[in-house]
């Protein structure tokens, strides 16, 4: 019903991703902004803080803040607190390795503050060559302390052919601690570009995700998986590609791209430094466009248009697909590459540092005014 | 919900205005919900007139037709039921 409203854009967005820095201790392999080392200009504490301001006065209503890994910045608790007090509630997104009892009491304390582990296996036999060696057994530890305060943190788990048999010792795992997985698509941006043929799943898994998904309804997606909603029934969410419209995304230099999925040039709206967010949001010429297009082509005349909306931009734009064209996953096209779930692929994540950067510790916290 | 009762927002919802009339986010369960213009006036009145007060004034101004009434009540039902509103 609200689909035209959405496509056409709101006074702010509903998902508003920053980036909060690039600095990452681990060195994932597909890593969607190339994390690892922090890029020199980004943004300072008074420029985080001003931008946090605009995000209050446009009632932006929750950021959902990662990374690289946001707990690396020695401001991480200054900044969280800073924008809860000012009304805008926190997602925070975390490989937990730095996620210690101090920071769970925190979170369990602080209101309106959202936690999301990323996992992306049930065991570290199929996690670790994606993630980092020792990184599940990380992650597992965050999971616990977390538990051990009550507090319902999530897991995000991006799903992959290796990681796909899985999904429901997965689920198991993290219900059984009290969490909640949220499962999200793999895509081929930043560094999941040279991972994505061969970690992608096959067309049957895809079939075999939609039907698991309508069967766990409490699992999240995160909207990811609008493509696989061709298949019937959609899928719970928008349905629908919402980059410039309703989502956007703040790189850790301010840069403003149209979705966290696309920190390419062509999806670059503006930068905060150089104008107010919200010039950004309202006026750039580039979300403007966005807001004004749909999908056409042969999707227009496909059965599925008004569920999955031609599928998702940013996998369109980095396999090289005109961005009119079926999504490259459409679930009615034949499958294209290799279905192989074993593939003779390296990966080689960086280990975890034993001696991660201590962020700065938590100065009390306040529910909303 | 009955034209004599007055409704106000949850302590934990914030409304922002849009195009189409507003968008309320709940913080307590980080929910959504689109309000069309006709149902602001019910949700924005903070319990200062009836239901049957504000659906008179904007019948009377031509905003809402006594047909749609229901519908409109309806909606507000749901959104008492998900926590939205309150009635006083």
């Amino acid at each position: 019903m609200y689909y035209d409203a959405l496509r056409q854009g709101l006074a702010a967005p509903i998902c508003l991703t920053w980036e909060l820095t690039y600095a990452c201790n681990l060195l994932c392999v597909h890593c969607l902004s190339s994390s690892g080392k922090r890029a020199p200009d980004e943004l300072d504490t008074a420029e985080a803080k001003r931008l946090l301001d605009e995000w209050a006065a446009m009632k932006v209503f929750y950021i959902n803040v990662g990374g690289g890994e946001p707990m690396t910045r020695p401001d991480f608790f200054e900044l969280m607190e800073y924008s809860i007090e000012h009304g805008i509630g926190v997602k925070f997104s975390t490989n937990g390795t730095l996620l210690d009892r101090r920071a769970a009491r925190w979170i369990a304390s602080t209101d309106y503050l959202d936690v999301q582990i990323s996992v992306d296996g049930a065991s570290a036999g199929v996690n670790d060559p994606i993630r980092g060696e020792g990184s599940f057994s990380r992650a597992r530890n965050a999971m616990e302390l977390l538990a051990a305060e009550g507090f319902p943190f999530k897991v995000n788990h991006v799903v992959t052919r290796r990681s796909f048999q899985g999904l429901d010792e997965l689920h198991a795992i993290v219900t059984g601690m009290g969490g909640q997985l949220r499962v999200t698509r793999l895509r081929p941006s930043g560094r999941g570009k040279a991972v994505w043929e061969a970690l992608k799943l096959t067309q049957a898994q895809n079939r075999e995700l939609y039907d698991w998904l309508r069967a766990h309804p409490d699992v999240l997606t995160g909207d990811s998986f609008f493509h696989l909603s061709a298949l019937g029934q959609p899928l719970d969410g928008l349905n629908m590609c919402g980059a410039g419209r309703i989502v956007c995304c703040v790189d850790p230099r301010g840069d403003v791209y149209a979705c966290p999925f696309v920190l390419a040039p062509e999806f670059k709206a503006g930068n905060v430094r150089d104008s107010s967010f919200g010039e950004v949001w309202q006026g750039s010429p580039l979300f403007e466009r966005l807001r004004g297009w749909e999908v056409g082509g042969q999707c227009r005349s496909c059965g599925a248009y008004d569920r999955c909306h031609g599928g998702c931009m940013a996998v369109k734009h980095f396999t090289g697909v005109d961005l009119d064209d079926p999504d490259p996953e459409c679930v009615r096209k034949p499958e294209a590459g290799s279905t192989a779930t074993l593939l003779p692929l390296a990966l080689k994540p960086r280990a975890i540092s034993p001696r991660p950067p201590a962020a700065s510790r938590p100065v009390g916290s306040r529910p909303l005014p | 919900m009955k034209l004599s009762d007055r409704v106000r927002l949850d302590d934990a919802v914030a409304l922002r205005p849009e195009r189409f009339g507003a968008l309320a986010y709940s913080y307590r369960d980080r929910q959504l919900f689109f309000v069309d213009h006709a149902l602001l006036p019910f949700v924005e009145s903070a319990g200062g007139h009836t239901l049957g007060e504000i659906a008179g004034d904007l019948e009377a101004a031509g905003k809402v037709s006594k047909e749609a009434l229901p519908r409109l009540l309806t909606v507000l039902e749901g959104l008492r039921r998900r926590g939205v509103l309150h009635v006083l």
